[in-house]
């Protein structure tokens, strides 16, 4: 007699059955049922359900001209020149944003570090209370620039700078610079503080001990941080070029708005070359610096060693040289007018802005306004995060090495050439299309699906989510590869199929994490409708375009504060959900 | 049960790129026995139960299971003569995410269709095999816990519950209580030849510690230096032979780094890592 069947019938003489409760109703049913209410509401909201037309039939040629144009761009000498000069613009603003961003972060990031503001042991009550005061006014002071899109920045900036490259420059090195300042006051609070202590303890000054004992310890996380943030400025650099800064954004729009399609590719190449080799340059470093920083690997993870010098990577000290030749050519190559930041009409400029700011409209007619717009950005986030979500876990199962790649984690013994030689055909094209989402940003998403879609949510909805597919996708790939493969080998040595092991070893382990980027993803989600609304999609970043070109700060102090309270809900819940995930 | 083997070794060698873990292996396990494997850190008993449960395929010489060569055999035939072999581990391998009792159905797998895998992550089917096989392990109250909230020795008697509800013609084990403190281990031992004891399967299973293997095993198989240096039954293993399988000299050490040079060259060679991973301890101390 089978050994389970002996057991079945032990089981049925004398079962407990309070033991063997399920629960009636799956967790995951009640999760789905939310899931799919929130999404039918976000989908009533966008017009979807409804009678309207959303769709412009008349766009359809526009979009196929669109795509034939992707085979044949314009190669011309003076198309290819000014698509080279614009990425060059578009390289120099990242660069010069970025190395500003990182200069506000290091101070910043001290200033906000815990290290700093903790009060020491013969303090009386005094002194501890301004610690803590000082801590909380820096936090405070931090949160309100990031809270700003850097596109909003680049529109305030506008008005009062006028068109100068420093407008892409100081739009992508303030809210960056405060990001930045967050999370290296993050960093810097998690390093090991026993060599600090130590220092101290022997009568080290304070700057000395938070050299000597704190930075050298972080240094692996902050440049690993500044290279990521790099990535990002790219993107924003590009964004901020269609209103009007110059570079790869704003030659897009030009050619757009007339209609040039082959020439929109020569550019559309140029920005994913450009998105391309950052990404792959800045991933890579990444994970140099990950082990140089003495991450422990996982189990099994090949080319595990031990921490060595960091700045003893070759990689590491050709990316420090390129950036230290970077800087100064990229602030030269711009050539900003530094003198008309300070200049009388500048100060003049901004002071009155501020006092026309004051108070903020509150007029019941704005408010309503503000109101159901606020409703139609929520849903636009969310429509836009499910397509990300979903789209992007799809493609990132191809886009995994691990499991695209035969030999990985499937069948490690046992597989041919030619398999291997279609897992590596497959990931490639999965990467590539995932590259092509992200690089083309949802502001560019939006002006090409604008083509087709009326102007409303739906517009904006798809064109985040495009872009958030190719972010979450790449995230996800990198979330299965890291996974751990013990289980996965079990399931194999017991004769399970690649299908069953997919369901039982791969996808229970990947997919809270996975879930929990989407979340993530959703907060920057939020944030980001602004763009697309800025480009006609909708939502509240529609009426913010409309406020600042028409110089209506009152106004435009009321929408912020909408939509910094719509980011905080969103937030909320972000959180709220994936503290249920772990 | 049929009169064969259950697992036949004929010159097996396995190597990995440049480095040999196994050599001329010849082993003949008969259904029923209980093997205890020993032999130092990368002396190759991980590597000799991958090679029997087919997780790995031999360089040189042939794996015979239940009478049939693994190498020859069909992707779909193999996985029908794996689901015989249920295998332990020292690191456990459940995924920690699931609830117990999918990690538990997950013995299941070689017989079930994938969609009946999928429905059941859903919602759990064959619900009372899972408890019963629970409740066999002494943890029946878990069912419908999270896996990685268990204890050590909780996870390893989960995985046990998956080799009963799998219910296969032989049990490996590979360092089944090296993760686990001397009582848990203990208690698993008496478990494992306990179920040995009542169902007559085959047990085979790898240790760090002689002690077990006398009081637990009737045959002992030593290995050292990839090859097979002992294989008799335990009261002949004289503590003198005990003494020369755990002897460290220089070439030993200098092996292990190369199994440490393998497994960092060598991606997804895991075992290769799993033994170098042990470094050079006196074998008296049991529990890491």
């Amino acid at each position: 007699m089978s050994l389970r069947r002996a057991l079945a019938e032990e089981n049925r003489s004398e079962r407990t059955s309070a033991l063997l409760e399920r629960p009636r109703v799956p967790a995951w049913a009640m999760q789905a049922a939310v899931v799919g209410a929130v999404l039918l509401a976000s989908l009533a909201v966008a017009g979807v359900l409804g009678r309207e037309p959303i769709i412009n039939r008349n766009g359809w040629p526009l979009v196929w001209q669109f795509l034939r144009a992707a085979l044949h761009p314009e190669l011309g000498r003076s198309a290819v020149a000014l698509a080279i000069e614009s990425t060059f613009i578009t390289l120099a603003f990242a660069v010069c944003g970025t190395s500003l961003a990182l200069a506000l972060g290091l101070v910043g990031g001290v200033l906000s570090s815990e290290v700093l503001w903790r009060p020491r042991e013969p303090e009386g009550g005094g002194r501890r209370r301004r610690r803590h005061l000082g801590w909380v006014t820096v936090r405070a002071l931090l949160a309100v620039p990031r809270a700003i899109h850097e596109m909003i920045w680049g529109l305030f900036l506008v008005n009062i700078i006028g068109l100068d490259p420093l407008v892409a420059v100081l739009a992508i090195a303030l809210p960056f610079g405060a990001i930045t300042s967050k999370v290296f006051g993050e960093i810097f609070d998690e390093t090991p503080r026993a060599a600090w202590a130590a220092l101290r303890a022997a009568g080290a000054s304070e700057l000395a001990a938070f050299i000597y004992g704190i930075l050298p310890q972080a240094l692996p996380e902050l440049l690993s941080y500044t290279f990521y943030r790099f990535e990002c400025a790219i993107r924003a650099a590009a964004l901020l070029g269609l209103i009007g800064a110059g570079g790869l954004g704003y030659q897009i729009l030009l050619s757009l708005q007339s209609l040039q399609y082959a020439q929109i590719w020569t550019f559309l190449y140029a920005l994913l070359i450009l998105g391309g080799l950052t990404d792959g340059w800045s991933s890579f470093l990444r994970r140099r610096l990950q082990r140089a920083g003495g991450h422990v690997p996982a189990w099994g993870e090949p080319g595990s060693r031990r921490p060595s010098g960091l700045l003893l990577e070759p990689t590491v000290r050709l990316s420090l040289g390129c950036a230290a030749l970077l800087i100064p050519l990229s602030f030269w190559f711009i050539g900003g007018d530094a003198g008309r930041l300070f200049s009388g009409k500048t100060l003049r400029l901004l002071g009155g802005v501020l006092r026309e700011s004051w108070p903020p409209r509150l007029d019941a007619v704005l408010l309503g306004r503000l109101g159901r717009l606020a409703i139609d950005t929520l849903a636009m986030s969310i429509l836009a995060i499910a397509l990300a979500g979903v789209g992007g876990l799809v493609a990132s199962f191809p886009a995994a090495a691990s499991l695209a790649i035969p030999g990985r984690l499937f069948d490690p013994e046992r597989y041919r050439r030619w398999d291997y030689l279609g897992g590596l055909i497959v990931l490639g094209a999965a990467r590539g299309l995932l590259l092509f989402a992200r690089a083309l940003s949802e502001a560019i998403w939006a002006l090409l699906v604008l083509f087709v879609l009326f102007p409303g949510v739906l517009p904006g909805a798809v064109a985040l989510g495009l872009y958030n597919l190719g972010v979450l996708g790449r995230l996800m790939a990198a979330v299965h590869d890291n996974l751990d493969p013990r289980p996965l080998q079990a399931l194999a040595a017991q004769g399970a199929s690649r299908g069953q092991g997919f369901f039982y070893g791969v996808l229970p382990q990947t997919l809270p994490r996975c879930l929990a980027y989407v979340f993530y993803r959703w907060e920057v989600c939020i944030r980001a409708t602004v763009v697309v609304g800025l480009v006609g999609a909708g939502g509240l970043g529609r009426v913010l375009n409309d406020q600042l070109s028409s110089f209506d700060y009152r106004g435009v102090v009321t929408t912020l504060a909408v939509l910094s309270l719509l980011t905080l809900l969103v937030d909320l819940a972000s959180a709220a959900a994936r503290r249920r995930l772990r | 049960m049929s009169g064969e083997p259950l697992f036949i070794l004929r010159g097996v060698r396995k190597s990995f790129g440049d480095f040999t873990a196994l050599a001329d292996v010849d082993l003949r396990v008969a259904a029923g026995e209980q093997v205890a494997l020993i032999g130092p850190s990368g002396a190759g008993k991980s590597t000799l139960i991958g090679l029997l449960n087919g997780t790995l395929q031999p360089s040189a010489g042939q794996v015979r299971v239940l009478g049939q060569d693994l190498a020859q055999l069909a992707p779909r035939q193999r996985r029908r003569l794996q689901s015989q072999l249920g295998t332990i581990y020292q690191q456990f391998h459940l995924v920690a995410n699931l609830l117990v009792i999918h990690n538990v159905n997950a013995g299941h797998l070689g017989r079930w269709s994938t969609l009946r895998a999928l429905v059941s992550l859903l919602w759990p089917l064959e619900v009372a095999t899972a408890a019963a096989a629970l409740a066999r392990v002494g943890i029946a109250d878990k069912l419908y816990q999270r896996t990685g909230l268990l204890s050590g020795g909780e996870q390893q008697r989960v995985a046990l519950a998956r080799v009963l509800v799998q219910d296969p013609r032989a049990i490996l084990a590979d360092e089944p209580i090296a993760s686990l403190d001397p009582e848990r281990g203990r208690e698993l031992m008496d478990l494992l030849r306990e179920l040995g004891a009542q169902s007559g399967k085959t047990l085979v299973a790898s240790l760090h510690s002689v002690e077990y293997a006398r009081s637990h095993f009737g045959r002992i198989v030593a290995l050292r230096g990839g090859r097979v240096f002992f294989d008799g039954p335990a009261a002949a293993l004289t503590p003198e032979l005990v003494a020369a399988i755990y002897r460290i000299d220089r070439p030993e050490s200098s092996r292990s780094a190369a199994v440490r040079h393998a497994a960092e060259t060598e991606s997804g060679r895991v075992r290769a890592a799993a033994e170098a991973g042990a470094g050079s301890e006196p074998p008296e101390v049991v529990d890491r």
